[in-house]
């Protein structure tokens, strides 16, 4: 890559080189939107476990909600879309997406679990029942999710080290 | 001024409605009859909206009488806008306009105020903003009483969503041009707003009204939900755009790539 021309661009081989960082992010982007699409479908239209609305909210977990919610949904289109162009520049890493939407996923769990349904006092996961189980898979879950999907991006930050290393 | 569907009012609405698409689909002839390309689709869209607008301003949509308030202003507010925007209304003005009215309405899109409102943030306030002084403050209530004010925060809705999806999509061309980040954070932000408006609603109507529970925990769910779809399909268009603008520099690298000559470094102004 020493091509003397001053103004191209810094070089950037279009197709084919492996995009980690982006992988990862676009798989946080779809794992945020697909953690907040199941508390919404499972938990509060199938279910009917989580509530629409408790009179006694406070005002910052509901804007918390909110902002989740909006952007959950934004999330995970702008994630599919980003993994579409990593398809059209052949440079999706698979392991480095599955770990981002896992960690994406698990993040965004225990966040609901801890900080919106117990510091901020948003709807509980289930009512007039003993909370902690519930709490407790919750939020187990979440942090199982997050630990796969670190193990995960580290496979894909050694995958790529080792195969730079080989190819130089 | 959510039941009285046949006021003059109504008809009037009705009528600009019907007479925005006439106007649409005879521009849209006169460009094909020039020769150039315009997809029906976009034709399809700016009819599908108006037709939206002229049938909520007739027909009462059913459910209570808040629910059914709250179903037309998201078709007024939301949907029709939305759709609108698809059809590429200034694109077209521009394309099929004589070069006078052209020259003025470039003028108008480059004016100081448009460029204010054009910026996303400013449009996000303007619409969602509005809706929250319209629930949360003595507005509705009032707009009760006096059918223009009930007619005057009709047009606000309309002007304040279609601003809002022409800002968030930008298929137009805008004064300036305000990058992805920036129209995905007024939309998240106008999400979350609409969201929580939508909550609080549930629990509490308007001040100075009084709807029965039921009609509230409906016309609620019915915002929140039904502002979901719009958000994600305004959410798709602006990634959809971004993913084609990225295949085509994809396209331009490797033809450059390929040893080509690099296209000079001009600044496109839209196509």
């Amino acid at each position: 890559m020493a091509t003397p021309a001053a103004s191209q661009p810094p070089a950037q081989p279009s197709r084919g080189r492996p995009l980690r960082a982006r992988s990862a992010w676009s798989g946080a982007l779809i794992g945020v939107g697909i953690a907040a699409f199941v508390d919404e479908t499972v938990f509060h239209q199938l279910l009917h476990w989580h509530h629409f609305y408790d009179r006694s909210t406070p005002g910052v977990a509901l804007v918390s909600d909110g902002l989740f919610h909006a952007f959950g949904w934004f999330a995970v289109v702008i994630g599919l879309v980003l993994v579409a162009d990593l398809r059209q520049r052949a440079g999706l890493v698979r392991r480095a997406l599955v770990g981002g939407i896992l960690a994406g996923a698990g993040a965004f769990q225990l966040y609901d679990g801890t900080v919106q349904h117990k510091l901020m006092g948003l709807h509980q996961i289930r009512y007039h029942v003993d909370l902690v189980p519930y709490d407790l898979t919750w939020n187990v879950l979440a942090v199982v999710f997050i630990g796969v999907g670190a193990v995960l991006l580290r496979g894909a930050a050694r995958g790529l080290n080792s195969a730079s290393a080989q190819s130089s | 001024m959510q039941h009285q569907q046949d006021g003059p009012l109504a008809l009037l609405a009705a009528g600009l409605a019907v007479g925005g698409a006439v106007v649409q689909a005879l521009a849209a002839a006169r460009l094909r009859r020039r020769g150039d390309r315009w997809s029906p689709l976009r034709d399809l869209s700016f009819t599908a909206g108006a037709a939206v607008l002229a049938a909520v301003a007739l027909i009462a949509p059913p459910g209570g009488t808040f629910t059914s308030h709250m179903a037309q202003h998201l078709a007024t507010g939301m949907v029709a806008p939305l759709l609108i925007v698809l059809g590429r209304p200034v694109t077209l003005a521009l394309r099929s306009l004589p070069p006078g009215g052209r020259r003025r309405l470039l003028a108008v899109l480059r004016s100081r105020p448009v460029a204010a409102l054009a910026y996303p943030p400013v449009a996000a306030l303007l619409d969602v903003g509005g809706l929250w002084l319209l629930y949360r403050g003595p507005l509705f209530a009032a707009a009760h009483e006096r059918a223009w004010l009930g007619a005057l925060i009709h047009v606000h809705v309309f002007a304040a969503g279609l601003l809002f999806a022409a800002v968030v999509c930008a298929l137009d061309p805008l004064p300036s041009r305000p990058g992805i980040v920036l129209r995905g954070a007024a939309l998240v932000g106008a999400g979350a707003a609409h969201a929580v408006l939508a909550r609080t609603l549930y629990a509490a109507p308007p001040p100075g009204t009084a709807f029965g529970a039921r009609d509230l925990a409906a016309a609620a769910e019915l915002m929140y939900y039904g502002g979901d779809l719009v958000e994600i399909a305004l959410a798709a268009v602006v990634g959809l755009r971004w993913y084609a603008a990225s295949g085509r520099r994809l396209a331009r690298e490797s033809r450059r790539g390929a040893g080509c000559e690099a296209p000079p470094a001009s600044a496109s102004y839209g196509q």
